[in-house]
């Protein structure tokens, strides 16, 4: 994006320059003896010309001769970078997922380098943070809790079947509820089955007495489905419209299927009305206990309600069922409605959401079901990093907010020590929003006063970080426009809690939601590189918003694959993509736009110098080939190169330090000052190489046989000069050189000494002109011209040279102390092993312990929840010498995996 | 078939690299290497430019008291030419091969309407272009509707003074040998200049059907008495088509052979330089000098280099001296200090 902006400041120069030769040629014309002297006559109709249409040909006839100031090449060379060095990505061979087989999905390859820019992370949780790979947990009916007692070590026991009941038996009519909930659970889904016969990779389901597998959009109502099973009752198919179940006595029932009132976000529930084999019509709804306790008109309310919240604090994903029994009369009308809304041809959406609204209503709750969902392998170590890499996390979900609470507190989104900060219904129902957001803001700003926010320890246990938790309706409450205009107001406040706060959960958010609040962070005035990620339908609109959208190639379809920028297998890729790739695009890119920007003042500031000696003739100072192909062949392989390759710090030291991204935040090497650096680079380089080349010519002999050089020589000295400048600058900024970088670099210089023999050692026959004929060759044979272009080059080198070694040793950048150290690091890795074999054992042994216990406690929610929060995660000490941190990993790369991630 | 990337170094950017970081550590030792050899090339190059010998003499005539005064209005075709003599002491002898240069200033023989104004593949001899010449030669392609050869600024405006040397010993003048072959580069000689081909190697007949640039006294064929040294392999022509790169240039015109060892090319003594003036230059408000010089393996006399030489050697010391106090003072800052966090 700055490249535009350096572009037209380039175009200004160009401009600029043109116009002020074009002023200089007339002035320096006024005497007739410099316009037309004798011996350099002008035709009659360049005579007879206008003098203002003159002028501006002349303007135009600079402007040609230094259009070349604008790198027209970049924008060929930046795409094919681009392009190519999104392979990378796909092939990296971290980001492949062995169980799905799926590589990372490059979309589109424009963002690369907007990767290493990230300021905020907009994450979904079902399905990213999550494996959205559901468990049926546990039912709750009527306030007696079920549960499947064969779960044990997150693992299904094949071999027993059965209910575990915790509480006493419930009497009859509870018995009578009992089936109800079953046989709801086992028809209010749209699960489909697929015979054993043709399996094809999913999961298959050997508990059943038919073994089949069950097909859903969503996982959920598969886990449902076959939690329900194992509790006896065994949904077969649909067949003919009618749903057979069977259930605990092998029986088999069944059900037709009359109406199916879809799912959608909005509603946050589904139902159906089936036809029982004894001719009562029921309605069974589930949905999200939001939105289904308003319309129950009775149940035990307050029992499920109790456990429902018990379990969304556990983390779990619970779904409440409900049901209603339907007179012949009630359907009818229900029915008559659903197709008059049906075949509507305006606003079916509106009227089928206005029917669903009619029908869905004075339920009877029967009880609730729990789902597991367990969190992405490393979900917590990537949220970590990306936090210590100075991005903002935000959670975006449509979950309950105790649940999405606690798996905010599993994946370490929220420590031990963040202060919660609440922003929710519940709290506004007590206050008004706007003390609420007064009061929010009153305590993150005093924080704020007391410390600077830019210590870079802003992980370190001393240090209070905020966590805000919001939910939709609240947001909904801030977003909404005020007729008396303080809803800027609102927005800016609660932009500055958000600014203040080191992670937000949003929770209960419609899929509009997450994309309207990505868009208000997004235009907020630090306008801020977002990055959403999401796996399903519903994240959809938030991937399209955020300037980065990538997809998690999961579960719920392949939707937000499709349109994200970029899709990845698994959460914990997004660290090596942000914290690696985006790091080495940005680093890259960057370097490849200040470079060509650098390289065509070099190349164009000697032509503009040269004007003043011709009398602003337009004359060119190089031959027309090397004008042609400087851009093209010379200088422009080493810097695509470069764009590829180029690590300036390895791979394995930015995945393990993180806050090394925060060195190029904010796009810090493309700022205008290191613009302006390049750009006087440039400049300087220019007037060394023309003033060298002027010197060193200037009215001298520069041969050992007394012959003369001519203007074509000067040119090619100076040309000569820019070459070797040019691409031994990039040489010295290259700080990973393979073989391929060594090809190219020499490789393009060779090709310039050889090119440069071949034109000028040959008269071509298709040219009208000879005026290379030898001239690079008596060049060469010259002694003073070999000394000069030495000179020069180390001239035009030295500066840069200097700023480099001078900012490193004084004022030395967190990247710039990790490349010495792991340089001190190679160079003595002997001293180091030692300690580091000392380092490593100790965290395998404890992540190893931490395993089973976890894994034994897994069918307890209560104690897993404990464990998670008991465990310390100490946040890997950074406090022990840098230096024996970085070798350890040169020392040995096997213990990096198991010592370095602690996994949840 | 699984989509599993190959785990190949290249894929996985892991090719084996070399990874120099520029520290002052490591370019400490660059810079004090440099001045070392800068440093001795520039006393080297500056001790060999000052055993130079250059003698230069501005024959112009601008100044009312200068011999060439009479001539400086002169026009292309005046006949006889103006003659004019001026008389030299070189204080030191020339021991070597001595080169004889004209030089001009304020002259844009690299002006962009000048510069193109020739015809290359006419002057390689091409015949079709010896009669049709091309349009970059425009105002000077045709002459009376006969095609000019050869076409163009540069030929047209060819520098057409005679400069004889003499010494003057007690009285008598001896006139100096000068050779005028081994001028022009070889390869333009040899190769790039051509005269047109055709039966037998009468030039006159050969160059049949052009004519002679406006401003030529005579014509191309008729610059040299020897065959080898006439029409576009005319060597003073050759040198000046040539376009030098600067509005002040000089071009070699003529050689001074050391004729023995025993004797200096040119002694100290008295010289006198006849000049035939018939090179107009005070229009354009240019001048016009007579350079007489030796020439070492790097050429003829020039300061810049030397100097440059050994300022930028010192530079680099004084630099490595300095980064030397640095790293010494902040170097130990970066081994031990660490990232804080």
């Amino acid at each position: 994006r700055s490249m535009n902006v350096f572009l037209i400041v380039y175009l200004c120069i160009l401009i600029s320059k043109a116009l002020i030769n074009t002023v200089l040629k007339y002035v320096w014309q006024s005497e007739p003896f410099r316009d037309e002297p004798w011996y350099n006559q002008k035709t009659e109709p360049e005579r007879k010309r206008n003098l203002f249409l003159q002028a501006f040909t002349d303007f135009l006839a600079f402007m040609v001769l230094f259009n070349y100031i604008i790198p027209v090449s970049m924008y060929v060379t930046v795409e094919m970078q681009k392009f190519l060095g999104s392979y990378f990505l796909t092939w990296d061979e971290e980001m492949f997922d062995e169980d799905t087989g799926e590589g990372p999905l490059v979309n589109t390859s424009d963002l690369n380098e907007e990767l290493g820019q990230i300021e905020y992370v907009f994450t979904d949780k079902t399905g990213t943070l999550t494996e959205n790979n559901m468990e049926f947990v546990e039912c709750c009916i009527e306030g007696h809790v079920y549960v499947p007692h064969v779960i044990c070590n997150g693992q299904i026991l094949h071999n027993c079947t059965g209910i575990d009941m915790i509480d006493s038996s419930p009497g009859g009519s509870g018995k009578e509820r009992e089936e109800l909930f079953f046989r709801a659970l086992c028809l209010c889904h749209t699960v489909q089955v697929k015979d054993d016969d043709s399996v094809d990779g999913l999961k298959k389901n050997q508990l059943s007495r038919r073994s089949c597998i069950y097909i859903s959009s969503s996982p959920d109502e598969v886990a449902l489905v076959e939690g329900i099973q194992r509790l006896g009752y065994t949904y077969l198919r649909l067949k003919d419209n009618f749903m057979e179940i069977l259930n605990r006595e092998n029986n088999l029932e069944k059900f037709e299927l009359l109406e199916v009132l879809s799912f959608d976000s909005v509603r946050r529930r589904m139902s159906v009305i089936v036809k029982s084999s004894t001719g009562d019509i029921f309605l069974f709804c589930k949905g999200a206990d939001s939105s289904i306790f308003p319309r129950v008109k009775e149940g035990k309310i307050d029992q499920i309600r109790s456990r429902v919240e018990r379990n969304a604090v556990e983390g779990l994903r619970t779904l409440c069922v409900a049901y209603k029994k339907l007179t012949a009369e009630e359907y009818s009308n229900a029915q008559k409605l659903l197709q008059n809304a049906k075949l509507a041809l305006q606003d079916r959406e509106k009227k089928l959401a206005e029917v669903y609204e009619k029908i869905e209503r004075d339920f009877i709750l029967l009880g609730a079901t729990a789902v597991e969902d367990r969190l992405q392998e490393k979900a917590a170590d990537t949220i970590e990093a990306l936090q210590k890499a100075g991005i903002k996390v935000w959670v975006l979900t449509g979950d309950k907010m105790e649940t999405a609470a606690a798996t905010c507190y599993a994946c370490k989104l929220f420590r031990r020590n963040t202060q919660i900060l609440e922003l929710t219904t519940k709290k506004i129902e007590e206050q008004s929003l706007h003390d609420v957001l007064f009061d929010l803001s009153k305590t993150v700003l005093r924080h704020n006063g007391s410390l600077t926010r830019d210590t870079f320890s802003g992980l370190s246990t001393d240090m209070q970080d905020y966590g805000l938790i919001i939910d939709g309706a609240a947001l909904s409450l801030i977003m909404k426009p005020r007729q008396d205009g303080s809803s800027a107001n609102y927005r800016e406040l609660f932009l500055e809690i958000c600014r203040n706060c080191s992670a937000v959960l949003c929770c209960r958010m419609a899929p509009l939601q997450k994309a309207q609040i990505v868009k208000l962070i997004k235009l907020s005035k630090e306008h801020p590189i977002t990055l959403a990620i999401g796996d399903g339908a519903n994240d959809v609109s938030m991937i399209l918003e955020a300037h980065v959208g990538i997809g998690i190639i999961g579960k719920e379809g392949r939707q937000a694959a499709r349109n994200s920028d970029y899709a990845i297998p698994k959460f914990k890729h997004l660290k090596k993509m942000l914290l690696v790739h985006g790091h080495f695009y940005y680093v890259r890119i960057s370097e490849l736009v200040q470079y060509f920007f650098y390289k065509n003042v070099c190349f164009i500031f000697p032509q503009f110098l040269y004007q003043f000696f011709c009398g602003f003739s337009q004359q060119t100072l190089y031959d027309t080939a090397y004008l042609t192909l400087y851009n093209i062949s010379f200088t422009s392989l080493p810097i695509l190169l470069y764009g590829l390759m180029e690590q300036h710090v390895s791979a394995d030291t930015l995945k393990r330090e993180p806050s090394l991204y925060r060195d190029v935040a904010k796009n810090a090497l493309l700022r205008w000052r290191a613009f302006i650096y390049w750009t006087f680079l440039g400049v300087f380089d220019a007037v060394v190489f023309f003033f060298g080349a002027y010197f060193l010519f200037e009215n001298t002999i520069v041969t050992s046989n007394g012959q003369m050089f001519g203007n074509w020589t000067f040119g090619t000295l100076v040309f000569t000069v820019l070459v070797f400048t040019v691409t031994l600058k990039l040489a010295l900024d290259t700080h990973y050189w393979t073989w391929i970088n060594h090809f190219m670099i020499w490789g393009s210089l060779a090709f310039y000494i050889i090119f440069s023999l071949l034109w000028g050692g040959i008269i071509w026959p298709f040219l009208n002109y000879q005026r290379m004929y030898y001239v690079f060759m008596q060049m060469l044979s010259s002694g003073p011209a070999w000394l000069g272009i030495i000179l020069l080059i180390t001239v035009s080198l030295l500066p840069d040279v200097l700023k480099k070694v001078l900012c490193r040793q004084l004022w030395p950048t967190a990247t710039e102390r990790i490349q010495n150290a792991s340089r001190h690091c190679r160079e003595h890795i002997s001293e180091f092993t030692p300690l580091a074999c000392l380092k490593s054992p100790r965290y395998r042994s404890s992540d190893c312990s931490n395993s089973p216990a976890r894994r034994s406690n897994s069918h307890s929610k209560k104690m897993m929840f404990t464990h998670w929060r008991g465990v310390d995660y100490s946040v890997l000490p950074s406090v022990f010498g840098y230096s024996n941190k970085h070798c350890r990993s040169s020392a040995g790369y096997r213990y990096s995996g198991s010592g370095l991630e602690t996994s949840v | 078939k699984t989509r599993k990337p190959d785990n190949t170094a290249f894929k996985q950017q892991r090719l084996p690299a070399w990874q120099p970081i520029l520290t002052a550590g490591t370019v400490l030792p660059a810079f004090f290497v440099i001045g070392l050899i800068f440093i001795p090339i520039g006393i080297g190059i500056f001790v060999t430019s000052n055993n130079i010998r250059e003698y230069e003499i501005d024959y112009t005539g601008t100044e009312p008291s200068s011999p060439c005064n009479k001539c400086l209005n002169v026009s292309w075709d005046s006949t006889p030419p103006c003659t004019c003599t001026i008389n030299f002491t070189l204080e030191h002898s020339f021991e070597s091969n001595v080169f004889m240069y004209y030089g001009l200033s304020n002259f844009y023989q690299n002006h962009r309407r000048y510069v193109k104004s020739r015809d290359d593949s006419q002057l390689n001899g091409d015949n079709g272009s010896l009669l049709n010449p091309s349009k970059e030669c425009e105002p000077y392609r045709t002459n009376e509707d006969k095609p000019i050869a050869p076409c163009g600024a540069i030929a047209n405006s060819m520098f057409n003074d005679t400069l004889e040397l003499y010494r003057i010993d007690n009285d008598t003048r001896t006139p100096i040998t000068l050779i005028k072959k081994g001028i022009a580069w070889w390869t333009d000689k040899n190769v790039k200049f051509r005269n047109p081909t055709g039966d037998g190697n009468n030039l006159t007949a050969l160059f049949q059907g052009t004519t002679k640039p406006v401003n030529w006294p005579k014509p191309v064929y008729m610059l040299d008495s020897e065959p080898d040294n006439n029409g576009f392999i005319n060597e003073d022509f050759i040198v000046w088509m040539r376009t030098a790169a600067l509005p002040t240039f000089r071009k070699l015109y003529r050689l001074i052979e050391r004729k023995n060892n025993l004797q200096p090319t040119l002694q100290a003594g008295k010289y006198s330089l006849d000049i035939a003036y018939n090179y107009p230059v005070h229009s354009f408000d240019g001048r016009k000098r007579m350079i007489l010089s030796t020439i070492s393996w790097m050429g003829g006399k020039n300061p810049f280099l030397g100097i440059a030489y050994i300022t930028v050697g010192s530079i680099c010391f004084f630099l490595g001296v300095v980064l030397l106090i640095i790293h010494h003072k902040y170097g130990n800052r970066n081994t031990s200090a660490d990232i804080p966090n």
